[in-house]
C-alpha cells in the first residue's frame, strides 16, 4: 500500500514543472444573453446567458515539459471550450481538475495515509496530537485507526479533527492546466479564451407616453450580469445580441466539496422525543448560477436617471456575422455576483399609434372580454428609430398630474431595421367585445354547407375615440360570405378596422359559411 | 510513560499493516480504451506474486464503478475458482452493526478532571441507539451526553473503504509473474470538441479539434496509454442509458452530402481509432483534451436558411438560421473523418479579437462529406410565413395558398434557402411565384434572394390530397 501511494505520486509529479501562469494583463468579457429567453429582462437568481472570456496573461517556462496552471477562472467555465494560444511549441495536453480544494476533498485525499490526530482534553483544553490513519473516508462518516485501536471521528463527544500534511492537486478555485514543452526557458505572453456559464444581459427599455399618447421617448440600458464569484477587473465589455445556438452540452464533473459527514452510529438515547425526518435543501453545485435571491434587476431605476444621462457614454454597435456586438466604450469592472448597467440608446418624439385589439374564432359566441391595447411604431429613421433592438423587456411610463407612473411592463423581441415595434400594453377593460351568434342556416342538397351569422359589438368606454382591429380565426375551409364593414387581410387571417368614436358602440356583422366540400 | 507506548506502537505499525492484507504488487502498467458512449475498457497489466495453491488476491486501485461481471484477470499457471465485488462499505455505523455481540472498549472521559476509565462492553443492539452491556448492567451509549469513545479492535473483514474486487486462484508453480486484468466501466466518456475561426473576409474558416475525455468513474488512472473508439458499442445489458422520452422535433440535418472517402487512421471494425501519443494521467473528476486536427484556410461557406413546418404561420417574423458549409473532402477540406462532438464557430470582430458566434453538433462524419452547420439566428434576415388561404376543393382535396414575406437590414443582398416541410408525397405546387426545387416527396426549397435593406415575397400554391 505505501509502495503504490509512492509510486503515484512519482507518476504525478513525472509530468514536468508546475508553473503558474500570471494574473492576468488583460481581460475581455463579451456576455451573450440566455439562447431560451425570447424577451423579457434577465432573472438574477437563474443567470441562463453565458460569456467568452479572454484573458491575456504572461507565462515564464523553463525548458522541457511543464505543467501551466491557470488560476482564478470564473467557476462557470466550459473546460472543453478553452483556447490556449501564445505558447512556443504547442500544447501537449489540456486538464481542468474537478476536485476543489474542501474538507470533503482533504479527508478523501488522505484516505489511506498518515494524518495526525488532534483531540482536546477536555479538562486542560490542550490537544493531544496522535499519529493515526484514515480508513473511509467522508461518504458515510469517517473511520479512523490509531495506535490504541479503530475509532470513528467526532462519535466520542471530544473534539476531534485531523491535521493533513500539504496535499498536491487540489486548488480553492476551478484551475485549467495545459501540459507544455518548451525547447529553452521563456517568458511568454499567452491568450486564454473560454466559455463561462452564470452570466446573462438583456436591454432595458423604457418607454415614456407623451400627455396626448401620439408620441413616445425611448431609452434603454444594457443590463448585464456575472454571477459567478470571479470578477473581471478592467475589462474590456461586450455584449451580443441575437440567438447563438448552444447545445445543451455535457456538464463536466466538478465537485465543490460538502462538509465532512461526521456520520455515526444510531444515537439515540433514552429520552429522545420521535423527531419528524429532516430533509437537507442544499443543493449541490452545478447547473445555473444564480446571482442572488431575492433581488430584482435595476432596470426600473431607469425612467428618472435617463433625462440626466443623456451625456454619459453609451455602448457602441457592430456588426459581428449576422450578430450584434454591443462595445462598452471604456474598460470597466465586471465583478463578481454583479449586475451592471450601461446606456443603450436614447431616442425622443417616436410618432406611435395606439391600437385596440381583439382575436375571436369568427363562428363562436363570447361573453364580453376585454380588448388588448397595443402600442405601434415602426423601427426605421422616419420614426426616430431605425437601430437594431436587441431583445429585453420595456416599462412604459405614462404622465400623471406631473408624476410619472408605470403603465405596464412588457417585453420587446429582437427587432431589426425595418420592423414593426409592437408593445403589448396589456387588456384593456375600457373597451369591452361580446360576440353573439345570431342564426344557423344549414342545407344539405346539393352541396352540404352550414351558415352562420354571427353579431360582434364593441363599446368603447373611453373619452376619446379609438382604432380597433377585429381579427377572426376561420375554421378549416370556412370562407367569410359577407359583411357589413369593410374587410381586410393581415397575416392571413381576416380584419375589420374599425374607428369607434368616444363612449359609443360598434356592431359588425358578417356571415360564414362551412362546406363540407 | 503513556507517549512512549504510543511511539512503540507507532514504530510497530507498518508491520502490521503488510501481514493483515494480501495486496498486489505495485507496478503496474495501465491502458484505458474510451469508447464515446460513457464506457471503457481498463486493462491493467502487473505482477502477481503466486505463491502456489489456493490464494485471494485484492484489487483495491480498480474503477469505482467497475462492472464486475466484465472482469478477467489471466497469467500463465493459474486458475480462477471465484471472484468477489465485494461493496460493503466501512463507516461509522456499518462497524458497530457488525460489532453487535462482541466486546468493544469505551473509554470514559471525565470532563471535570480529563481523567480516562476504560471499560469493556458487548454490543447488544444498534437499533436507534447502541445498547450495551458492560459486566452484568444494561446501559445506552452516551445516554447521559457526556463523552465515550468506543474502541474497536479491528475491521471487519467484509468492510472496506472502497470497493475492492477480489479473485481467488489456485496457483500452479509458486512465484512472481505477469497478469493482465480487464474490465469494463461507465463513468469515463470522449467526445471531440472543434474551434472553427471564420475569417469573413476571405470565406474561408481554420478548424482544430480537440478530444475531451472527462472521468467520473471515482478513480484516477497513472500514466495509462489511451485509446478512444470513434463509436459506442451496444450495450444489451441494463447499464444502457435511458432514452428521452420527451418528444423534441427532428433535429436539423448536419450532413448534406454523406462522404466516400477513407483517412489514414487507425480502425478498429468501423470505428475510427484516436490513440493518445503519450502516456497520460486521467484523474478523477478532470477534464482532459488533447488536439488531433488543425487545419487552416479551409474553403467555408456563409449563407441563411428558413424551415417552415406544414400550415407553419406566424404573426411576427422569425428569424432565419446562420448556415456556414464546409467540405471534410481531402481536397479543399478538412481531409479528415470527425468524430462526433460540438463545434464552435467564432469571429473576429472590428478591432481583430475573436468572438463567439454559436455552436452546433456534429455526428460521426466520414471524410469527404459535407457539413451544413446551423450556428443561431440571423438578427437582420427574417421570414413570416402566412397561411393566406385554405380552400376546400373536394372531400379530400384541399388548395393552400402559402405567402413567404423575406426582410433584409443588411446593407447587403443575401440569399435564403427557404425549406417548406411536411409535403410527403401528395402534395404538388400548382402555381409559384418562383421557381421551387423538390429535394424530396416532403420538402420544396427556394433559393430566394433578398436585397440590401430591402424585402422580399415569395407565393406557392399547394394542392393536397388525402
Amino acid at each position: 500500500m505505501w509502495l503504490l501511494l509512492a509510486g503515484g505520486i512519482a507518476a504525478a509529479s513525472a509530468g514536468g514543472a508546475e508553473v503558474s501562469a500570471d494574473a492576468p494583463t488583460d481581460l475581455s468579457v463579451t456576455v451573450y444573453r440566455s439562447p431560451y429567453r425570447g424577451s423579457g429582462s434577465i432573472n438574477l437568481d437563474r443567470l441562463g446567458g453565458f460569456a467568452l472570456i479572454s484573458e491575456t496573461r504572461t507565462v515564464r517556462l523553463p525548458a522541457g515539459i511543464s505543467r501551466v496552471r491557470f488560476e482564478g477562472v470564473a467557476e462557470g467555465i466550459e473546460p472543453a471550450s478553452a483556447i490556449v494560444t501564445g505558447l512556443p511549441e504547442g500544447i501537449i495536453e489540456k486538464n481542468r481538475e474537478g476536485a476543489l480544494l474542501s474538507p470533503s476533498a482533504l479527508i478523501e485525499s488522505a484516505a489511506g495515509r498518515p494524518v495526525t490526530l488532534l483531540r482536546s482534553n477536555p479538562r486542560t483544553g490542550k490537544s493531544e496530537r496522535l499519529p493515526g490513519k484514515i480508513l473511509a473516508d467522508a461518504g458515510g462518516g469517517v473511520v479512523f485507526e490509531t495506535a490504541a485501536g479503530i475509532e470513528a471521528l467526532r462519535c466520542s463527544g471530544l473534539a476531534e479533527s485531523f491535521s493533513f500534511d500539504p496535499v498536491a492537486g487540489l486548488s480553492a478555485t476551478p484551475t485549467l492546466s495545459v501540459l507544455v514543452q518548451s525547447r529553452e526557458p521563456a517568458a511568454t505572453t499567452v491568450t486564454l479564451s473560454y466559455l463561462a456559464r452564470g452570466f446573462d444581459w438583456a436591454a432595458d427599455y423604457t418607454a415614456t407616453l407623451s400627455r396626448d399618447d401620439a408620441t413616445m421617448d425611448l431609452g434603454a440600458w444594457v443590463t448585464l450580469a456575472n454571477g459567478n464569484g470571479v470578477g473581471f477587473p478592467g475589462a474590456r465589455t461586450q455584449a451580443v445580441a441575437g440567438r447563438v445556438n448552444r447545445e445543451s452540452g455535457e456538464v463536466e464533473p466538478l465537485d465543490a466539496g460538502g462538509p465532512i459527514l461526521a456520520h455515526c452510529w444510531p444515537r439515540a438515547t433514552t429520552s429522545d422525543s420521535p423527531q419528524l425526518l429532516q430533509i437537507d435543501l442544499t443543493s449541490l453545485g452545478g447547473g445555473q448560477l444564480g446571482a442572488r435571491k431575492g433581488i430584482a434587476p435595476m432596470a426600473l431605476a431607469a425612467p428618472q436617471l435617463a433625462d440626466m444621462m443623456q451625456e454619459a457614454q453609451r455602448v457602441e454597435q457592430e456588426q459581428l456575422g449576422d450578430l450584434k456586438l454591443y462595445r462598452v466604450p471604456e474598460r470597466t469592472t465586471v465583478a463578481g455576483r454583479q449586475s451592471k448597467q450601461v446606456r443603450l440608446m436614447d431616442r425622443a418624439a417616436i410618432p406611435i399609434k395606439i391600437v385596440y385589439g381583439a382575436d375571436v374564432a369568427a363562428d363562436a359566441a363570447a361573453e364580453a372580454f376585454p380588448a388588448v391595447k397595443l402600442l405601434r411604431s415602426t423601427n426605421d429613421a422616419a420614426n426616430h428609430l431605425g437601430l437594431p433592438l436587441p431583445s429585453g423587456s420595456v416599462a412604459v411610463f405614462a404622465e400623471h398630474r406631473g408624476e410619472r407612473l408605470l403603465e405596464r411592463e412588457s417585453g420587446i423581441r429582437d427587432l431589426a431595421v425595418g420592423e414593426e415595434l409592437e408593445i403589448n400594453m396589456g387588456a384593456s377593460p375600457d373597451v369591452e367585445i361580446t360576440a353573439i351568434r345570431e342564426g344557423i342556416d344549414a342545407t344539405s342538397a346539393p352541396a352540404a354547407q352550414r351558415d352562420v351569422s354571427e353579431r360582434i359589438e364593441i363599446s368603447n368606454a373611453r373619452s376619446t375615440p379609438i382604432q380597433f382591429e377585429l381579427r377572426l380565426r376561420l375554421p378549416e375551409g370556412a370562407r367569410l360570405m359577407r359583411a357589413d364593414h369593410p374587410l381586410g387581410q393581415k397575416n392571413g387571417r381576416p380584419i375589420f378596422r374599425l374607428a369607434i368614436p368616444a363612449h359609443a358602440n360598434v356592431t359588425v356583422r358578417y356571415q360564414v359559411r362551412h362546406s363540407a366540400g | 510513560m503513556r507517549a512512549h507506548l504510543l511511539a512503540i506502537g507507532w514504530l510497530l505499525w507498518p508491520m502490521w499493516l503488510v501481514a493483515g492484507s494480501s495486496v498486489c504488487a505495485a507496478d503496474r502498467t495501465l491502458s484505458v480504451t474510451i469508447y464515446a458512449d460513457d464506457l471503457a475498457l481498463i486493462t491493467d497489466h502487473r505482477d502477481i506474486d503466486v505463491k502456489g495453491g489456493r490464494q485471494r488476491i485484492e484489487f483495491q486501485d480498480v474503477s469505482a464503478q467497475i462492472r464486475p461481471e466484465t472482469v478477467s484477470l489471466s497469467a500463465a499457471d493459474i486458475g480462477i475458482v471465484e471472484q468477489n465485488f465485494d461493496f460493503d462499505l466501512l463507516t461509522p455505523a456499518k462497524l458497530m452493526e457488525k460489532a453487535v455481540g462482541r466486546e468493544i472498549t469505551i473509554v470514559r472521559v471525565n470532563p471535570a478532571t480529563g481523567a480516562e476509565t476504560r471499560e469493556q462492553a458487548q454490543v447488544l443492539a444498534t437499533n436507534g441507539g447502541v445498547v450495551l452491556k458492560i459486566g452484568q448492567r444494561i446501559e445506552v451509549l452516551r445516554d447521559d451526553g457526556l463523552p465515550v469513545r468506543v474502541i474497536f479492535d479491528k475491521v471487519p473483514d467484509n468492510l472496506r473503504a472502497r470497493p475492492t474486487l477480489s479473485v481467488t486462484i489456485t496457483g500452479g508453480h509458486a512465484g512472481i509473474r505477469p497478469a493482465t486484468l480487464s474490465y469494463l466501466t461507465p463513468g469515463l466518456s470522449w467526445r471531440a470538441d472543434y474551434v472553427a475561426l471564420y475569417d469573413e473576409s476571405e470565406n474561408k474558416i481554420d478548424v482544430q479539434g480537440w478530444v475531451t475525455l472527462t472521468n467520473s468513474s471515482g478513480s484516477t488512472y497513472e500514466n495509462a496509454q489511451t485509446l478512444l473508439v470513434a463509436g459506442s458499442p451496444a450495450q444489451v445489458d441494463g447499464t444502457a442509458r435511458p432514452t428521452n422520452m420527451r418528444y423534441s422535433p427532428p433535429p436539423r440535418p448536419t450532413v448534406q452530402q454523406a462522404g466516400t472517402e477513407s483517412g489514414s487512421r487507425e480502425r478498429l471494425g468501423d470505428y475510427y481509432l484516436y490513440p493518445l501519443a503519450e502516456r497520460t494521467t486521467i484523474a478523477n473528476l478532470q477534464t482532459k483534451q488533447v488536439s488531433f486536427l488543425d487545419v487552416r484556410g479551409v474553403p467555408a461557406e456563409h449563407g441563411y436558411e428558413f424551415r417552415n413546418h406544414w400550415l407553419g404561420s406566424a404573426d411576427a417574423p422569425q428569424s432565419a438560421k446562420t448556415i456556414y458549409a464546409f467540405s471534410t473532402s481531402a481536397h479543399a477540406g478538412l481531409g479528415d473523418q470527425l468524430p462526433a462532438g460540438v463545434l464552435r464557430f467564432y469571429m473576429r470582430d472590428k478591432r481583430g479579437n475573436p468572438q463567439f458566434i454559436g455552436e452546433s453538433r456534429i455526428e460521426h462524419t466520414p471524410m469527404g462529406s459535407t457539413l451544413s452547420l446551423a450556428t443561431g439566428d440571423a438578427f437582420d434576415v427574417k421570414v413570416r410565413a402566412v397561411v393566406d388561404r385554405r380552400t376546400r376543393l373536394g372531400p379530400f382535396d384541399w388548395q393552400t395558398d402559402m405567402r413567404y414575406e423575406l426582410s433584409n437590414a443588411l446593407p447587403k443582398a443575401v440569399t435564403v434557402r427557404l425549406l417548406q416541410e411536411g409535403l410527403w408525397g401528395d402534395a404538388r405546387i400548382t402555381a409559384e411565384s418562383q421557381k421551387s426545387t423538390r429535394r424530396s416527396a416532403e420538402v420544396a426549397e427556394w433559393a430566394v434572394t433578398v436585397p440590401a435593406n430591402g424585402r422580399a415575397d415569395l407565393s406557392a400554391t399547394f394542392d393536397t390530397r388525402y
